[in-house]
This record gives C-alpha cells, sequence and structure tokens, in this order.
C-alpha cells in the first residue's frame, strides 16, 4: 500500500508538471490572443489632413475653418449632415449663446492666478522657466527630456503643483481641469503644433495608433470600431452619429453639458471605454497618454479651440 | 443694462440644465453602467488598453460558431424586448428592427428577417458571434462574451424569425 501511494504521488507531481509546461492560452507575451480592428492608412505628418480622407468621413471640406463652417451652418441642428461639422460650432462663442466653458474658464483663471501669486514658481514650472505661457500649451503632449518622459497639458500640471506647490492637482480633478483649461486657453487659436519629428513622440504615437485598433472590453471594440468609415463613423448609433478622430483633441478640456463639468481627454477615454464595456483607465495612465499623443497628432493644424462645451 | 448680461442671461437654462445633470453623473468619476455589465463590475475580466494590469494580457475570446442545443424555444415578445433594450441586446443601435425607435443605419434592416429563410441554428450562431462570418464585423460578440444568456439569445432569435 505504502509504495502505491509513493507512487501515485509521483504520479501527480508528474501529471502537475505536464499540465504546468502545456501550452495555455496566455503562454508567453507574443502567445496571447488579440484581435485589432483593420487599419486605415495615417500619415501622422498631415495633421487634420486625413479627415479629408474617405476612410474617415472626408469630412474636413465642412469644418476645417472659420469659411467652411460658415458655409454649412445650416446643417446645425440637421439629424442628416450636422455629424459632418465635427461639432466645431460648439467652440468659442461661434453661437450666439454663451456656453458654461466661459464659465469653466473663469475658475480656472482665478485658481491659476492665485497660485501663481502665492508660488511664481508655479507659473514659470508651467512655462519651462518662462513666465510667459502663451502658445505653450499647443506644443503639446510633447517629451520632456529631462523627466524623460511624455507630458500632457494635465500631466504638466500635475507636476508643478506637486513641485512648485506641493498640493495635489491629480489629474481629473477639479483643479487641475480648470487649470488646464485655462494655461490651453492661452493657446487658443494657435494651431496645434506636436513635434512628429520627435523620436519619443512618434514611438508614443505609434502605441497610441496601436491601441485606437485594438479590440478591448466584453463588446470587443476599438476605438476604430466606431471612428472610421468602415465602421460606424458617419452611421446612426441609436441617436447618435460617431465623428472623425481628426481634430478632436483640439477642444479639450471642455465642459460637458451632461456631466455638468469640464472633462478632459482622457476622462473621454474613461468614457468611451465604460461605455463600451471595458476597462476604464486613471487619468496619466501612460496608455491613454500614448492615446492622447496620437489623437493630438490628429489634430495638427487644427487651433486650439478652448473654451468649448459639448 | 450692460451688453454683457443679455448673452449671459442664456446661461441660465443651460446651468439649471448642467446643475441637474450633476446631481446624477459625478464628475471625473464616470458612472458605473450597472445594467447588462454584471454585478458591478469594472469590466476587467475583458481586455483593456493597459500596459501593466492583467486586462492588458487577457486574450480575445476566440471566433465561434456556437451549435444551436435542440429546439430553438425562444419568446419572440421576450426577444423583441430584449432588442431595443439598451442594457440587453441593443440591436436596435445599428439595426432597423421591429418596434424600433432611432434605429441605426450600419447593419441591414432586420424588420422582416422571418421573410429571410435562414434557419434557427445559423440565426442564433450569428447572433451568437458574428466574426466566424465577418472577422471584421462591429457587431458585439453577444454569446461568446456572455452579453446576452443561452435563453435571451433564443428570445432574440425566435424574434427576428417573426419578423415579417
Amino acid at each position: 500500500m505504502a509504495g502505491n501511494h509513493s507512487f501515485s504521488l509521483h504520479a501527480l507531481a508528474l501529471i502537475s508538471l505536464f499540465v504546468m509546461a502545456a501550452p495555455g492560452p496566455a503562454a508567453g507575451a507574443g502567445a496571447v490572443y488579440r484581435e485589432a480592428y483593420p487599419r486605415a492608412a495615417i500619415d501622422p505628418s498631415r495633421g487634420i489632413g486625413g479627415a479629408g480622407d474617405a476612410d474617415f468621413g472626408a469630412t474636413l471640406q465642412y469644418w476645417q475653418d472659420e469659411k467652411s463652417l460658415e458655409q454649412h451652418k445650416q446643417w446645425i441642428g440637421d439629424p442628416e449632415h450636422e455629424w459632418k461639422l465635427n461639432w466645431k460650432f460648439l467652440d468659442f462663442d461661434r453661437t450666439d449663446d454663451m456656453h458654461p466653458g466661459y464659465l469653466a474658464l473663469e475658475a480656472g483663471e482665478k485658481l491659476f492666478k492665485l497660485w501663481a501669486k502665492r508660488e511664481p514658481a508655479f507659473r514659470t514650472c508651467l512655462g519651462e522657466g518662462k513666465t510667459d505661457l502663451k502658445g505653450l500649451a499647443a506644443t503639446y503632449p510633447k517629451y520632456d527630456p529631462k523627466l524623460k518622459r511624455i507630458m500632457t497639458v494635465e500631466g504638466r500640471v500635475e507636476h508643478c503643483a506637486q513641485t512648485a506647490l506641493w498640493e495635489t492637482f491629480k489629474q481629473g480633478s477639479p483643479a487641475n481641469n480648470q487649470i488646464s483649461l485655462y494655461f490651453k486657453s492661452l493657446s487658443a487659436r494657435e494651431p496645434i503644433r506636436v513635434d512628429t519629428g520627435s523620436a519619443e513622440i512618434m514611438q508614443s504615437y505609434r502605441r497610441g495608433e496601436k491601441l485606437f485598433h485594438a479590440k478591448v472590453g466584453q463588446f470587443n471594440f476599438s476605438c476604430a470600431s466606431c471612428h472610421t468609415s468602415s465602421g460606424l463613423l458617419g452611421q446612426r448609433f441609436r441617436g447618435q452619429v460617431p465623428t472623425t478622430p481628426f481634430g478632436d483633441a483640439a477642444h479639450f478640456p471642455t465642459y460637458r453639458l451632461a456631466l455638468g463639468d469640464i472633462e478632459s481627454l482622457q476622462q473621454r477615454f474613461m468614457r468611451c471605454n465604460l461605455q463600451a464595456r471595458t476597462k476604464a483607465l486613471p487619468p496619466g495612465d501612460p496608455a491613454y497618454t500614448d492615446l492622447e499623443v496620437f489623437y493630438t497628432v490628429l489634430s495638427n493644424d487644427y487651433p486650439v479651440s478652448v473654451p468649448s462645451a459639448r | 443694462m450692460r451688453p454683457i448680461f443679455s448673452k449671459w442671461r442664456n446661461l441660465v437654462p443651460l446651468l439649471l440644465a448642467a446643475a441637474l445633470a450633476g446631481c446624477v453623473a459625478q464628475p471625473g468619476k464616470p458612472a458605473q453602467p450597472a445594467a447588462g455589465g454584471g454585478k458591478g463590475t469594472d469590466f476587467s475580466e475583458w481586455p483593456c488598453l493597459s500596459y501593466t494590469l492583467a486586462c492588458g494580457r487577457t486574450p480575445n475570446r476566440k471566433p465561434v460558431k456556437q451549435a444551436l442545443a435542440g429546439p430553438l424555444g425562444g419568446d419572440p415578445a421576450r426577444g423583441k424586448v430584449f432588442a431595443n433594450e439598451r442594457s440587453k441586446g441593443n440591436c436596435v443601435a445599428c439595426h432597423l428592427i421591429q418596434g424600433a425607435e432611432q434605429p441605426g443605419s450600419k447593419g441591414p434592416d432586420l424588420s422582416a428577417y422571418g421573410t429571410w429563410d435562414r434557419s434557427d441554428a445559423e440565426t442564433y450562431a450569428l447572433v451568437y458571434d458574428m466574426r466566424w462570418r465577418n472577422p471584421d464585423t462591429v457587431m458585439p460578440t453577444f454569446g461568446v462574451n456572455q452579453i446576452l444568456n443561452d435563453q435571451e439569445l433564443r428570445d432574440v432569435v425566435a424574434f427576428l424569425q417573426s419578423s415579417k
């Protein structure tokens, strides 16, 4: 009996070794089965130019500048055509009604000036040594060689609050969103210029492009499933029509009527993920930062459009 | 009165709406869609975009051509409700179906699906997972990712087959 018992133990040990060695679905990083939505060609050097391509709805001609928006303003409120304007008529004060984006801007300016008065280093930190912040936000996201990481506007505000104020203005918090919105408004109407000549930015862009196409969540959706023409772009999707990803980063942080508050681009990613039943990541997460780089390169040459409301 | 007031006056209804909206949705913390998403889940059991969390390495479930076991036994009336309900099938988001309000335009018109002469088994397998026929579909993986359970799938198939 004792012999048999020890034999069966040996056999069990051998079997379990075998089971552990057998390749499971997640064996090895390269072996994980992950699906991606088919890629449409995007040339990052063209900025918003790609929005003219059929793969992305070919809507550029309707919203690319003031003249185009003016020429097509009769589409505002028209369920058939409104999506082609890419909601750009909601930036600044193009319609007669003032919107709460201006209230958010006021709050941000007050908060920034309060802290910059208490501690002038806050201003020079945001200004990377300079005190004039005009035009700076249009160059974000950018690679910071000293910190050795990609910085978004919100990431910079968080970093400067920590180092200059010893305050925690976490990305996605009201204080961070308000100051970021004010910081971006100081570049209002400046063309977005993410540096596509930077190797670090382009590496991040490529990672973001991959995430844009990755199928995730319970619905097995990618960003591209909704925001390319082979997917739902330009199609009625219940009460809405998904729009192009081009030019989309320009108006964030934006005042979101449905939320009753400001929302950063990465908080929008969170809501997109949750709507598609996908785990949402915290603002400032490296994956969301890559996605923001990708999105903002697709907004290159479009003017920073803060304040805005959606 | 200074002209600025006439501009800001228009804000009042907007602000009221915003304040009301603020009561239900907490800024910065998007509301968890409870319905249909399981019991208070944060969806971390499904693949996600993270580089560090386990869900970032979770594989997608592979396409399955699921066989229909036994007779269909679906309830078309219940299926119609699921097909039109956002938290369930939400077929209406992309398809024109019977009873549709604000139907979508991406998928084919299914309002006369019952006249198409498709078998219950094929219909069930397609709603279960469209990818075995079209790997690039944007149709959610209803069966394989447990968005609908077996009986709910049968009810939806019965509804489609009754659409004439």
